[in-house]
């Protein structure tokens, strides 16, 4: 049998490199304007385009997405190859590959902050950008199994696998979050409400943490690292029994985001059992990495591609031991909206993710150019002002968390609120926000010296373009051999059949967890006097969507004596059964706002949204007053309805027609209470609508409490 | 720690079950782990560090 003659492409993953590099600075500069705003609202810009409320998610999807998205498919393109010995299955769909991504994320950076958004975190896209990413995806799959099938290896890597698992996963929780019906072509609303809509969002939120920042990065790493250190991992063993319980677990855990919600204990309880045990297989992965650079620490002095790759490591560590403690209801309580989850969630992205990222890019930029790094010492100063840069971020996190978190929840001796102001507890953590900035501004300093680093490193040298490799075929025969009796080896040979067990392995928590929610009525008992909302309130609720109030105000009143105190009454399964999408929120960076109807007049309202601090003084809210002067669109009110009754609201027969009609009654009448509290303004103002809709917000049950069933 | 695991209003079943179904699961990748062949999980090892080196001759961008 002869040798074969073939190429590696690496362009393809040159290019996917300088797309990580420039969605990264792009993502961390948003993110630090957003930033910014916590403690200075006017760096808006003064304007409702770059407003916090509709930057975050494109901070979030920035990073998330265009950033660690683009780094895996890098990592991915890279190690797939060598690992299979053989060329990626088609340049064709590579480019498609690269090119669709891309155009999605400009897609998202254009309509983020024109407002048009889902409001479910991290998947905030609109449904013509859900389904090109569905199309893109696919692409991927192809490419990736078409390479898997042409290979010339017999076995695949533990590192396949992870991305086997990411593939199929990623594909699950994707289509099953964007079940949506469009209203135009940029609106739709979630087929799912309230509860359910949360178990369905937190499911998919938890597990993209699992799957497109986690798993897809230990693949990365189970390849990159011992090419590093240049030794084999220190377990194989270990890396199996990861894997696999590291997929089973994940899944489960999502319900850990929903503690003390509405969402039924069962499944609540269900979320804290598997997240505790989640440290297992996480730190599998951990130790497996750290123990590889075993007897290889000299190296780490010298080489920084290890250094980032030890504190990636040791991050990770982190971050996944304090998500189960976070998931233990005590610690909850406290923590939950809470700048505590933003320090946790920033250990993950900027440790686990960047570090890994940057470690990957300064070893592997010059190896595509067959050069050296431009500067070691760049390197070395992006390394030590990068980990300064989390140190900066997270530590005051973490102290503004602890702080706000037992602030809200402190009493007098008399046993009332100590800090009955929410202003007051947010007001006390702004030098925190402030620090934090620093850290996050030191942390982009050290990814442009990266980006200018790689950019010298690039142009001292030219592309190997087309790698030259040389491989034995692969004889068919031997893919599968009758006579192994192994059935784990013989189901990794056949890529088709483990990614349909690892398909099973991730459906059984996903659906334990869901189906006797959406199957069983008692799982969410509803209550009479919960009505649909009219439409003028209808409207005002997109507008909420579409300002994306939900970044900074929950919606969800925990069953705890510091919450019903300062809010009211908790938050019951039945008060949510209309709202498509289920507005809970994550962070409490102002008030929980689902009891605020009837709380304040219309006037404090209006006045609250043209200057907050004309009401709060000291507030860090925005000011909108764009709302007064932007006209409500209601040519969709009518369809809005329909779509609504299609998703089973009881909106009476022919009601969308008498929608636009009723709209302006209740417009006129709030206009008209406004006018005697001498705020002039037209009734078919936009703020007229969220007005409508902040004063409707928990006031169902207020109504008649003798229809409350318990829940809790 | 058993504080954490209340309020289950009957759903104690799925609790169980789930927790059932991963050692199960566990057990059986345990099984397994335990008679793989070390020839085999050596040559898987090597897999990253064993890569053929190209030659600069063959170059050909």
């Amino acid at each position: 049998m002869q040798l074969e003659k073939f190429t590696y492409d690496n362009k393809i993953v040159r290019d996917f490199g300088l797309a990580t590099l420039i969605w990264g600075i792009i993502g961390m500069t948003v993110g630090l304007l957003a930033a910014m705003q916590l403690f200075k609202p006017s760096m808006n810009l003064g304007n409702q385009y770059t407003t916090f409320g509709r930057i975050r998610p494109l901070h979030t999807n920035a990073v998330i997405f265009a950033f660690v998205g683009n780094a895996i498919f890098m990592g991915v393109y890279y190690s797939l190859q060598r690992l299979l010995k053989a060329r990626m299955f088609s340049d064709v769909l590579s480019k498609i590959h690269f090119w669709g991504w891309q155009l999605i994320i400009v897609s998202a950076v254009i309509t983020l902050p024109l407002g048009f958004t889902t409001s479910h975190e991290y998947a905030e896209l609109e449904w013509p950008i859900d389904i090109a990413i569905t199309l893109i995806w696919v692409v991927f799959g192809i490419n990736m199994f078409g390479t898997i099938f042409k290979r010339r290896e017999q076995h695949l890597y533990v590192a396949i696998w992870f991305y086997i698992a990411t593939f199929v996963t990623i594909a699950v929780l994707h289509i099953v979050n964007s079940f949506e019906l469009p209203i135009s072509f940029l609106k739709s609303y979630y087929v799912y409400a309230g509860v359910q809509d949360a178990l369905v969002q937190w499911w998919y939120g938890h597990n993209a943490v699992a799957f497109f920042l986690t798993t897809p990065y230990l693949g990365m790493m189970y390849y990159f690292l011992p090419k590093m250190a240049n030794r084999p991992v220190y377990s194989y063993k270990l890396s199996i029994l990861h894997f696999w319980s590291l997929i089973f677990i994940y899944i489960w855990a999502g319900p850990h985001h929903l503690l003390y919600t509405s969402l039924p204990g069962w499944a609540q309880s269900l979320g804290v059992a598997f997240s505790i045990m989640l440290i297992a297989p996480s730190w599998g992965g951990m130790i497996n990495g750290l123990l590889t650079l075993r007897g290889a620490w000299d190296k780490v002095r010298e080489d920084v591609t290890l250094k980032f790759m030890v504190v990636s490591l040791t991050a990770y560590g982190m971050a996944t031991f304090e998500g189960p403690l976070l998931s233990l209801k005590q610690i909850n309580g406290v923590a939950h909206f809470t700048d505590w989850i933003v320090a946790h969630v920033h250990v993950g992205a900027l440790g686990w993710n960047g570090f890994l990222t940057f470690g990957v890019m300064y070893w592997l930029i010059p190896r595509l150019y067959k050069t050296e790094l431009y500067s070691k010492k760049m390197a070395s100063f992006h390394f030590w002002i990068g980990t300064l840069g989390i140190i900066f971020y997270a530590v005051p996190m973490y102290w503004a968390g602890f702080t706000q978190g037992l602030m809200w929840k402190e009493f007098t001796p008399e046993g009332l609120l100590k800090y009955p102001n929410f202003l007051t507890t947010t007001l006390q953590i702004i030098p925190m926000h402030v620090l934090r900035s620093i850290g996050g501004a030191f942390y982009l300093t050290g990814v442009i010296v990266m980006a200018f680093n790689l950019g010298k490193t690039m142009l001292k040298a030219k592309l190997v373009a087309n790698e030259p490799a040389e491989a034995m075929p692969l004889v068919k025969d031997s893919v599968v051999d009758p006579a192994d009796n192994k059935w784990h080896r013989r189901l990794e040979r056949r890529p088709i059949k483990f990614m349909v067990f690892a398909l099973i392995v991730i459906l059984i928590g996903g659906m334990v967890e869901m189906m006797p929610t959406f199957t069983i009525q008692s799982n969410v008992p509803t209550i009479a006097s919960v009505k649909p909302y009219s439409p003028l309130e209808l409207e005002g609720r997109d507008l909420y969507i579409r300002e994306g109030c939900v970044g900074c105000h929950s919606q969800t009143v925990r069953p705890f004596r510091s919450e019903t105190e300062r809010y009211g009454e908790y938050s019951k399964a039945g008060e949510f059964v209309y709202d498509h999408p289920f507005l809970w929120g994550s962070k409490r960076t102002g008030p929980d706002l689902h009891r605020i109807g009837g709380k304040y007049t219309n006037a404090w309202h209006f006045n609250h949204m043209l200057d907050p601090t004309s009401m709060s003084p000291g507030s860090i809210m925005p000011s909108y007053p764009w709302l007064i002067k932007q006209q409500l669109d209601t040519t969709s009110t009518a369809t809005k309805i329909r779509a609504m009754q299609t998703l089973g609201v009881p909106y009476l027969s022919g009601y969308d027609l008498e929608a636009n009609a009723e709209l302006k009654i209740q417009a006129d009448s709030i206009a008209s209470d406004l006018k005697k509290n001498n705020i002039q303004v037209k009734s078919d103002r936009e703020i007229i609508a969220l007005i409508a809709y902040l004063q409707r917000l928990g006031t169902d049950i207020k109504a008649n409490k003798s229809t409350i069933p318990s829940n809790q | 720690m058993f504080k954490q695991i209340k309020d289950l209003a009957g759903g104690e079943y799925y609790l169980i079950t789930s927790l059932f179904i991963f050692m199960v699961f566990f057990i059986l990748v345990g099984i397994y782990l335990l008679k793989l062949n070390k020839n085999y999980i050596h040559q898987m090892s090597q897999m990253p560090i064993n890569e053929p080196q190209p030659k600069e001759e063959d170059d050909n961008y």
